[in-house]
């Protein structure tokens, strides 16, 4: 995989999650944990499952989820101390030492994706691996997949790969009827 | 986000309450501080101590796939993927990232154990543990021969020292876990083409997968190979009694009755021939048997076999026709466990009818169909002065490769399930066991213990206190593999040959040893101390030699590729024709059928029952085995995404009143458990599914203890009669609310 940063200008960081290609094996869940060095009951991310039809017209799919690092986050106009913002680059991130864990932001976000840290009491979730992004290396659970289910890249590179899949028509957001503006596009199928 | 785990909640606030200090102050023992806060906030230290290293993942067994490991400020952090060896191509599966973490589990064995009484072991110093061990061995060998002791191991890199040890005391009996596992698979293709090919997934054009899931039965070059070839426009059909994790991205599921793919084989085999799709030219070149196998197959149209296998004719034509369309870039996938490698009575001609279908398109050897791997001769220990002892030219106890027993089974493999009887006819009277779990992994779990309990020595070598290490007189602690180095490989070889290596990451943490320590330190007593004469770099030297590659080398790079690439051509094949067999002399000497035709399954749900079902099972890919349900990352997963589910067809689970989540009893003539079930459309109403890897029951895996059930606990004892595999899937089962 090459690296994610395109030098120069500054970038706006996106994700496609290709659902058609996942194959539901929770390598990118269990590269998160150890990239973030979570504990064992904490995630950051998840693989969801969804089943169709009937027996022998039968099919299921895998939807990852994690933060949409959403352009307009909910998480973010609730929080009472600043803590959560909205970076330049696109990311949603936490800065964990003004959190006081009042749980509005887990409450507030559409997309289940922000747990509470059990051991010191703040709120943490996906931050697109930003510590990856600043050594020029993609995201743990792009690396790790398989079947190459994630595509990471700069939306303001509109010769990037993730640009040109953006503007096809065969993506969506979700929750998009919410207004919230999701840096994760997904190709459902 | 990474934080200092020592960092309290109350330092949080307090930081959070200062100014510039507070940075500073957040990251703790950290000398200096990130450069601003942002960065802490991305958990970017200005000068964490990094290492990154290069081995070999222990965390399957089977693909020992090229990783680095990263360790943090002495501590074993996170993994990536080599992006250059064969078998992962720069990915790690769910196990693998998670397995590093095994090194930390307070479960692990810390010092050698020796038993004292039923259930209680006490430590012993690894010079009286040797002692006192060789000691019996040698009374036990002087009463009843070499040939009363086994070995079993899962077959990892340093299995050659097993062979080696035991050749030493005399002894054949080196056994795998081959005979659950592939032994079936194995034996057709040795009948049919010589040796066990590999799969050009990624240029194939037509792929079937019968019984196999790559998504799940983790091989990450297959499920990336298949995504690849996939969007290079190829199909995929998925044929599977359940809609397997490949399914998943499949064109098509085909959800066949389950014991019944040998006659949808057949019946393709049938349609090709009768209308001349076959690859007329390679078959007239480069095979044998070809007249004998239409006559035989004429009984075979899918007329015959919609009947049998609950896929209708006009599939089965058009599968037959697509696939033969593509020759020679089509394939059928070799297989593993699932489908045809130890499950069924039919399982060994299943395999048959499998390498025949690829034969018969002409894709050995060819781009987009199966080729041989080309795996490199790696140097021996007798070039450094150290001679090999004598093979002994006494039969395996448990018959594997003896005319008249189990003549299509493997002599390296060995059959392990034979075990338990042999110990308790008295045949093999003393055992070592090592990364392997026979007393939860083999059928009938009672007879298994009672057999090994039998045993006048068992000594285990493991990391984890197994119930087969909790069954043994001794338990020799092996260092974890991130704590140890290890043999040289070739596992990695495919289109070209590639040398991997396990490559220490961390000093051990325990009084643990690596293999060639533990056999050398035994060695010594039994009188064969002349073989164990050398260093694991020394043998690693002597491995590489040939290739001109330094150790340091492949060290530092985790992989380094010899010899040349593969071409595309015909190879002459290991057979004792030279050619692709589709009729077999050697089978037919050997009183077996030489040509794959129909057989019915051993055991058949009742028809008039509405709880009766076939009982099979299958990986998840989160779990090896039983190795890996005493992680507490995994489980965590399995619990979470309620994975300790058996599936059931849902039409039929409703006709027996359960609900989704319900919990029931499942019984079979050997065995009774409760668990709960998961309602699908996506299972053939035959059969019920349960993941394979749980139903730990040994009291010292605090994780995994207790959690779930095993297929192994309703599985009668079976041999099947040429290769002397388990069946693991003839099971019918009674499945009622609890």
């Amino acid at each position: 995989m090459s690296a994610p940063v395109k030098s120069g200008k500054l970038a706006k960081w996106a994700m496609l999650i290709d659902t058609t290609k996942c194959v539901g094996c929770l390598a990118c869940v269990a590269a998160c944990h150890n990239q973030n060095e979570l504990p064992v009951t904490e995630f950051f991310n998840r693989v969801e499952e969804r089943e169709f039809g009937c027996f022998p017209n039968y099919n299921r799919r895998f939807l990852p989820m994690q933060c949409q690092h959403c352009d307009n986050p909910p998480c973010v106009s609730v929080c009472p101390t600043g803590a959560s913002y909205k970076r330049s680059d696109g990311i949603v991130a936490i800065d964990t030492r003004r959190c006081i864990g009042c749980k509005y932001c887990i409450l507030s976000c559409p997309y289940k994706a922000r747990i509470i840290n059990k051991e010191h009491g703040f709120v943490h979730k996906c931050g697109f691996c930003a510590a990856l992004l600043h050594n020029n290396a993609l995201p743990a659970c792009v690396g790790t997949c398989p079947t190459g289910v994630r595509v990471f890249g700069d939306l303001n590179d509109p010769n990037s790969e993730i640009s040109k899949l953006a503007a096809s028509k065969k993506v969506i957001q979700i929750g998009k009827d919410l207004n919230t503006k999701p840096s994760i596009y997904y190709i459902i199928g | 986000m990474s934080f200092d785990k020592k960092i309290t909640r109350r330092t949080f606030i307090r930081a959070a309450a200062g100014s510039a200090l507070a940075s500073g102050l957040s990251v703790g023992a950290v000398s200096c501080g990130p450069k601003n806060a942002q960065e802490a906030a991305d958990g970017i230290k200005a000068d964490p101590d990094i290492r990154k290293i290069a081995t070999q993942c222990q965390g399957c067994g089977a693909n020992r796939c090229g990783i680095y490991v990263y360790v943090k400020d002495g501590r074993v952090w996170k993994v990536e993927g080599n992006p250059r060896t064969y078998n992962n191509a720069g990915t790690v599966c769910p196990r693998g990232h998670a397995y590093i973490k095994e090194l930390y589990n307070p479960d692990r064995i810390k010092q050698p154990l020796k038993r004292t009484a039923e259930g209680k072991y006490e430590p012993i110093s690894w010079e009286l543990a040797f002692e006192e061990i060789s000691t019996k061995l040698n009374l036990i060998i002087m009463d009843n021969g070499p040939q009363s002791v086994f070995w079993a191991q899962y077959p990892m890199a340093n299995i050659p020292l097993a062979f080696r040890f035991m050749h030493a005391l005399g002894s054949p009996n080196t056994i795998t876990h081959g005979a659950t596992c592939f032994t079936a698979r194995n034996a057709a293709f040795n009948a049919t083409c010589g040796a066990l090919p590999d799969n050009d997934l990624k240029n194939s054009r037509y792929i079937i997968l019968v019984g196999r899931n790559p998504a799940a039965g983790v091989k990450l070059q297959q499920i990336k190979d298949i995504a690849n070839a996939k969007r290079q426009g190829a199909r995929l059909v998925v044929l599977d009694p359940r809609h397997s994790e490949t399914a998943v991205i499949a064109d098509e599921w085909l959800a066949i009755k389950p014991a019944t793919d040998l006659a949808f084989l057949l019946a393709m085999l049938n349609v090709i021939i009768e209308e001349g799709l076959y690859d007329r030219r390679f078959v007239e070149e480069h095979t044998v048997g070809f007249d004998n196998l239409r006559d035989a197959l004429v009984t075979y149209p899918p007329e015959w076999a919609q009947t049998t296998c609950d896929i209708p004719k006009e599939t089965i034509y058009r599968v037959a026709r697509e696939f033969a369309s593509y020759k020679p870039r089509a394939l059928i996938h070799r297989g593993y466990h699932g489908g045809y490698g130890a499950g069924y009575f039919n399982s060994f001609q299943t395999a048959r009818a499998v390498a025949i279908l690829n034969a018969i398109i002409g894709n050995y050897e060819a781009v987009g169909g199966l080729f041989m791997p080309l795996k490199p001769t790696l140097g021996e220990l007798e070039k450094g002065g150290h001679p090999a002892p004598p093979i002994p030219e006494i039969e395996k106890a448990d018959g594997a490769g003896v005319p008249g027993r189990y003549p299509a089974a493997s002599y390296s493999d060995g059959i392990v399930q034979a075990i338990p009887e042999l110990a308790l006819s008295g045949k093999l009277k003393a055992g070592f066991v090592n990364h392997m779990n026979p007393v939860r992994t083999n059928p009938n779990p009672e007879r298994v213990i009672a057999g090994y309990k039998k045993l006048e020595l068992l000594v285990t070598i493991d990391c984890f206190m197994s119930e087969t290490a909790a069954a043994s007189h001794y338990v020799l602690p092996e260092s974890f593999f991130l704590e140890r180095d290890d043999h040289v490989d070739t596992v990695h070889s495919g289109p070209v040959g590639q040398l991997t290596v396990v490559a220490q990451v961390v000093k051990p943490m325990y009084d643990t040893k690596p293999l060639l320590d533990i056999i050398t330190g035994l060695s010594k007593g039994l009188g064969i101390g002349r073989y164990f004469n050398f260093t694991m770099d020394e043998l690693n030297t002597l491995r590489l030699q040939p290739f001109g590659v330094k150790l340091e080398e492949l060290k530092r790079e985790g992989v380094v590729e010899v010899g040349p690439r593969w071409v595309e051509g015909f190879k002459p094949c290991k057979t004792p024709s030279g050619k692709i067999e589709f009729y077999s002399d050697q089978l037919a000497s050997w009183g077996l059928d030489p040509m794959p035709r129909w057989q019915e399954p051993l055991v058949t749900p009742n028809p008039s029952d509405k709880n009766s079902f076939r009982l099979i099972h299958g990986k998840q890919a989160i779990h090896t085995h039983s190795m890996t349900a005493n992680v507490p990352y995994l489980m965590q997963l399995s619990d979470r995404y309620d994975m300790i589910r058996l599936w059931i067809n849902r039409q039929r689970a409703e006709a027996i009143g359960l609900k989704d989540g319900d919990t029931v009893v499942i019984e079979s003539d050997i065995g009774k458990g409760y668990v709960k079930v998961r309602l699908t459309e996506g299972l053939h109403p035959s059969a019920v599914w349960m993941p394979s890897g749980y139903g730990i029951f040994s009291k010292y895996l605090k994780t995994a203890y207790g959690k779930g059930i095993n297929y192994n606990d309703f599985l009668n004892t079976y041999f099947d009669p040429a290769v002397g595999h388990v069946m693991s899937n003839e099971i019918i089962v009674r499945v009622s609310k609890a």
